[in-house]
């Protein structure tokens, strides 16, 4: 039962939904959440692969959430805690050799030294350069995106400020970032560094969670937003949630309830309702429905427009919303494991970052070539972290628990089903990572794997994409998800998006919905 | 005692020549220095096999900006354009074939699909809409983002209003034509395969991309720009080959007092106090000039042609860093007869136009993946016209020639290999192969040949690394950034020392836009220069 005081209907109990449902609490607003799944958390609800055994959610690291958010919303005082190695990236190669990229960029030259001196020196000022692009996307990314249809004066205002935050970079590094924005991963690493191996770890950072190869147009973009406002530089940030992804989502959910939120699950929204233009209510499935003027989607957005009545949506804007582009590449596997598998090159100190699979850009764009053809990766691109290694108590005693981000695993698949290669998924891996890891095949009791179809179907990502919608150049910024929609009001009045189909995308970042509340309460 | 000039432009190509005839029609004294003994630069006709004249790189026109051809009175200097019309996909046992002819075209996509035949005819005139709207950045010189000081910005303003009335849709699509891959863009109108890898090959011309690759759908529009007398997306071939255009380009700066020499190589060009005071020859000959124009690319100019003291280091790591990666190569077969298509015997009239070897995005992207880890394609794209039919004289009288432009030929190949001849035969041999399995009997009409790689393209022409646009036309290279990020108006950071050609905006095709730009340029700083003196 939803009370009949509710003014305000927040769609999905991911962290995006949560954060906008306490944001709006806050204001004043009385938030019902609807959360289609038994548990709240979204995303960053894992699993139990085995007895004993805590697995993060669809992602393993929470390095990019916003501080504003932790600090708004009191995340501590709900018991989140963050676990930050000094180690960010750890990639071991095929030869048996491997470089550890280091949160301090010195201490990653210093080790790269002995293999290539010119790569050792370039890499402080690679790390400098990212980081300076980083800070002028960090003001993007709190950006309420303008309309080039109807330039306001806030848009001048934030014009300005976007302006003056680009101006700060200086003309060399503000035509480095013109430049570096549009490019491929590959070019961005390619032109610094000589060694493929680093090279290739560097570059999966572009194409994680994307469909998309190391050459793609707009992949050194995807690299740069993800360092921006995080403290990430060149190797990025490894941090993680203290008990697992799974108590960041108790710590929202606490919060938000701290807040006065309701947060109903097992209440799946089938429609959103309009009358004259505006937002009515949501109906749920067991028939119910909500009157509310208010109605906050953290659904994708195609999803959320498929939730509307399409001859409300009008033709024209239906085929573009089905048009937005969400090629889910990504599977996740999970292993309980009987000890610390035996990386190259790998202490348990270089291995409690990211340990990353990619040895060279070409084994990168291989990975992702299988996308093209709708396979899956023989030699995939993988990304693993043993967040037991930091945080003990997600497994049992001596045992570790491991997550993997898996590419390249396309949804469609032109041949078989996600019913048959999901047992393949995991044999790919346990061989991709044996090469790696000798022996770590025998340290395996469980291994778990989510297919892009489980994503689909268990979390309701269209497509089976995480970041709700590609993270493209054609779908960036003003025009995420589409023209004209991006600043969060959505197709109707009163209905908004505040997920990561939303700008500025996807990542535990909280960036959509709190960008999205600051315009509804703007707005009303 | 050294000769003096006002301006001496390197290299007889078109953006070269259309440079000096601009500068030449103002009263400057110019001269134009070419390296071989012929004109043209990439846009040459030569005759490898006796009787037979190739259009040996560039092969086809639609890009030529009409205002040099109205400014500079090119049909008077003996420019003529002959329409091509058409283009067939020939396949296993079908083919799809699109011609000028909109009614005709239509019919024939319903027998594929009746929705693509419907999208087509909202397509066309949406991309002509979009070609409309982008046309005025064409002859526009690019802002220096990093300075955004009003002044920098003033000549885009009515651009950006422009932008700001345009409907939705077209917002959107423009939006789209500049981030999109070809085939994600083509994906969300049609659903024939051959139709949207047919379509898909003009954005991935010249570059080194697949149909997949974010970006491409840009150089679709870049290829839409094109206009033959008022008509956008037309093709044409001139006359006598695309060395006929630099003959009559030549023919309109030298109709303006202009002065042309060919076998001048240039050695370097002199500066004195970081300002360029004109050009040695490899001869030793010293000529003196106030302003040296090159319409060669970055890396010819800057590395090659000048004194390492000259450039700031931080520049010339720019110049280093800009990517050519040549993708493409040329096979050119002079027959004795016409050869037939597999799927559609005879020689009608749908060998007069391009015949596309596309059937399918895999197909296309399959090419490029091979070039990807560096090998030619096993079955490349290939791009081919029988100008013959069009435009007899090129060969004896019921002989032919065919011009197959391929790709994804790699300039660099794995493994640190070069380009020999065994690779450049091998190369030829494997595009007549492919082209063989369409024209059954291609090889019993072949009487000569030539195979040009991407190392031959640089070779002859000067083009580093053998791109056909004189650096990458990716996003991130145009536009500001073009040649070298903040120095995108044809000036460099040597004083007197300009850039005229492709490597500049608008970029590559024989558009001749860069040259006409950079002259005018160039005359308005002078004139400037004058008042102030």
């Amino acid at each position: 039962m939803v009370p009949k005081t509710i003014d305000t209907v927040v769609i999905g109990a991911g962290h995006n939904g949560l954060i906008a449902a306490a944001a709006l609490a806050k204001a004043g607003r009385a938030v019902v959440v609807l959360e289609r799944a038994e548990r709240a958390g979204g995303i960053l609800r894992g699993s139990q692969p085995a007895p004993g055994f805590r697995a993060p959610g669809l992602v393993h690291t929470v390095g990019r959430l916003r501080p504003s958010v932790v600090k708004d919303l009191r995340l501590e005082r709900f018991g989140y805690s963050t676990i930050a190695p000094a180690v960010r990236m750890h990639a071991p190669m095929p030869d048996g050799s491997a470089i550890t990229f280091w949160g301090d960029a010195a201490r990653t030259a210093e080790e790269l030294r002995s293999r290539s001196v010119h790569d050792a020196d370039a890499f402080v000022g690679f790390d400098q350069k990212v980081r300076a692009i980083a800070s002028f996307l960090a003001y993007v990314q709190v950006a309420i995106p303008p309309d080039p249809k109807s330039p306001s004066f806030a848009d001048a205002i934030m014009g300005l400020k976007l302006g003056k935050a680009f101006r700060d970079l200086g003309a060399k590094t503000g035509r480095e970032a013109v430049r570096a924005l549009p490019m491929a991963v590959a070019d961005l690493v390619q032109e610094v560094f000589e060694l493929e191996p680093v090279r290739g770890p560097l570059c999966t950072r572009g194409v994680l969670y994307t469909a998309m190869g190391a050459w793609a147009t707009g992949t050194a973009q995807v690299l740069l937003n993800d360092s921006a406002g995080t403290d990430g530089g060149a190797a990025g940030t490894a941090v993680f949630a203290r008990g697992g992804t799974d108590a960041l989502a108790d710590a929202l959910v606490a919060a938000a309830n701290a807040r006065g939120v309701q947060i109903r699950t097992e209440h799946d929204v089938v429609a959103i309702r309009t009358r004259a233009e505006r937002v009515a209510g949501v109906t749920l499935a067991d028939g119910s429905e909500v009157d509310v003027p208010l109605v906050v989607s953290t659904a994708d957005p195609k999803r959320t427009m498929r939730l509307l009545d399409p001859v409300e949506v009008g033709p024209t804007m239906h085929r573009r919303g089905e048009n937005i582009r969400q090629p889910g590449a990504t599977a996740r596997v999970n292993f309980a494991l009987g000890d610390v598998p035996a990386f190259h090159g790998g202490d348990p100190e270089r291995l409690a970052g990211r340990i990353v699979i990619g040895p060279s850009i070409d084994d990168v764009e291989r990975a992702m070539d299988a996308v093209k053809y709708g396979r899956v990766s023989e030699e995939p691109v993988l990304e693993a972290t043993i967040p037991s290694l930091t945080d003990p108590s997600l497994a049992p005693e001596g045992k570790h628990v491991m997550s993997v981000v898996f590419q390249a695993a396309p949804l469609g698949l032109r041949d078989g089903d996600w019913a048959d290669q999901r047992e393949h998924v995991g044999e790919i891996a346990i061989k991709t990572l044996e090469r790696y890891a000798p022996g770590f095949g025998e340290l395996v009791e469980v291994c778990e794997v989510v297919t892009p179809l489980d994503m689909e179907e268990r979390y309701a990502l269209t497509g089976g994409h995480i970041q709700h919608a590609e993270p493209g150049l054609d779908q960036f910024f003003a025009w995420r998800p589409m023209l004209g929609e991006a600043r969060y009001r959505f197709l109707f009045d009163g209905l908004y998006l505040a997920g990561s189909g939303a700008h500025p995308g996807g990542g535990i970042s909280g960036g959509p919905g709190t960008n999205a509340v600051r315009k509804i309460l703007k707005d009303l | 005692m050294a000769k003096r000039y006002d301006a001496i432009v390197i290299g007889g190509g078109h953006n070269g020549l259309v440079n000096a005839a601009y500068l030449a029609r103002s009263g400057l004294k110019v001269l134009v220095l070419e390296r071989r003994h012929i004109l043209g630069g990439a846009t040459l006709t030569e005759e490898i096999v006796p009787g037979f004249r190739f259009s040996v790189f560039s092969y086809v026109v639609s890009l030529l900006r009409p205002e040099i051809i109205r400014e500079l009175q090119l049909p008077k200097h003996g420019l003529e354009i002959l329409p091509l019309d058409g283009t067939i996909t020939p396949l296993d046992d079908d083919y799809l074939w699109r011609v000028n002819d909109h009614g005709k075209t239509i019919r024939e996509l319903r027998r594929w699909s009746l929705n693509d035949a419907e999208a087509y005819e909202e397509y066309g005139p949406l991309m002509a809409e979009m070609g409309r709207f982008i046309k005025p950045i064409l002859s526009l010189p690019p802002p220096d983002p990093a300075k955004l000081s009003p002044g920098e910005w003033l000549p885009l303003t009515p651009l950006a209003k422009q932008f700001r009335d345009l409907p939705r849709r077209l917002q959107t699509t423009f939006i789209q034509l500049m981030t999109m891959s070809a085939a994600d863009f083509l994906d969300q109108w049609f659903e024939t395969e051959p139709l949207k890898a047919t379509m898909s090959a003009s954005g991935i011309i010249g570059t080194f991309q697949g149909p997949r690759s974010p970006g491409t759908a840009y150089v679709l529009l870049h290829h839409y720009m094109g206009e033959i007398d008022g008509a956008f997306r037309a093709w044409g071939i001139p006359r006598g080959g695309t060395g006929a255009i630099a003959y009559a380009i030549a023919g309109a700066a030298l109709a303006a007092g202009a002065e042309i020499r060919t076998e001048a190589p240039v050695a370097r060009i002199r500066t004195q106090g970081g300002r360029a005071t004109g050009v040695v020859l490899e001869s030793g000959e010293e000529i003196e000039a106030n302003v040296v124009m090159s319409s060669l690319d970055s890396r010819w100019t800057f590395i090659k042609l000048l004194d390492d003291s000259v450039l700031d280091p931080s520049f010339k790591r720019e110049v280093l860093r800009y990517k050519y990666r040549g993708s493409s190569g040329k096979v050119n077969l002079a027959l004795d007869g016409l050869p037939e298509l597999a799927c559609k015997p005879g020689t009608g009239e749908w060998l007069r136009g391009a015949i596309s070897f596309s059937p399918s995005l895999d197909y296309i992207e399959h090419a490029y993946d091979d070039a990807k880890y560096g090998r030619p394609s096993a079955r490349p794209y290939i791009d081919m016209i029988i100008p013959t039919l069009v435009d007899p004289s090129m060969a004896p009288p019921g002989d032919h020639v065919m011009s197959c432009f391929v790709q994804y030929a790699p300039y660099h190949l794995a493994d640190g290999e070069l380009w020999d001849d065994a690779k450049r035969e091998a190369f030829g041999q494997n595009v007549i192969d492919t082209i063989e399995e369409r024209f059954p009997d291609i090889r019993r009409h072949i009487v000569g040949h030539q195979f040009v790689t991407p190392k031959d393209i640089e070779d002859i022409t000067g083009l580093s690394e053998g791109n056909i646009f004189q650096g990458e036309l990716s996003l991130e290279q145009l536009f500001f950034n073009r040649p070298v990020p903040g120095w995108s108006r044809y000036r460099t950071p040597v004083r007197d020392l300009w850039m005229c050609g492709s490597a500049t905006h608008p970029g590559g095709g024989i558009m001749g836009a860069p040259g006409r730009i950079s002259a005018l340029e160039y005359l308005k700083e002078r004139r400037k220069g004058r008042r102030a003196a």
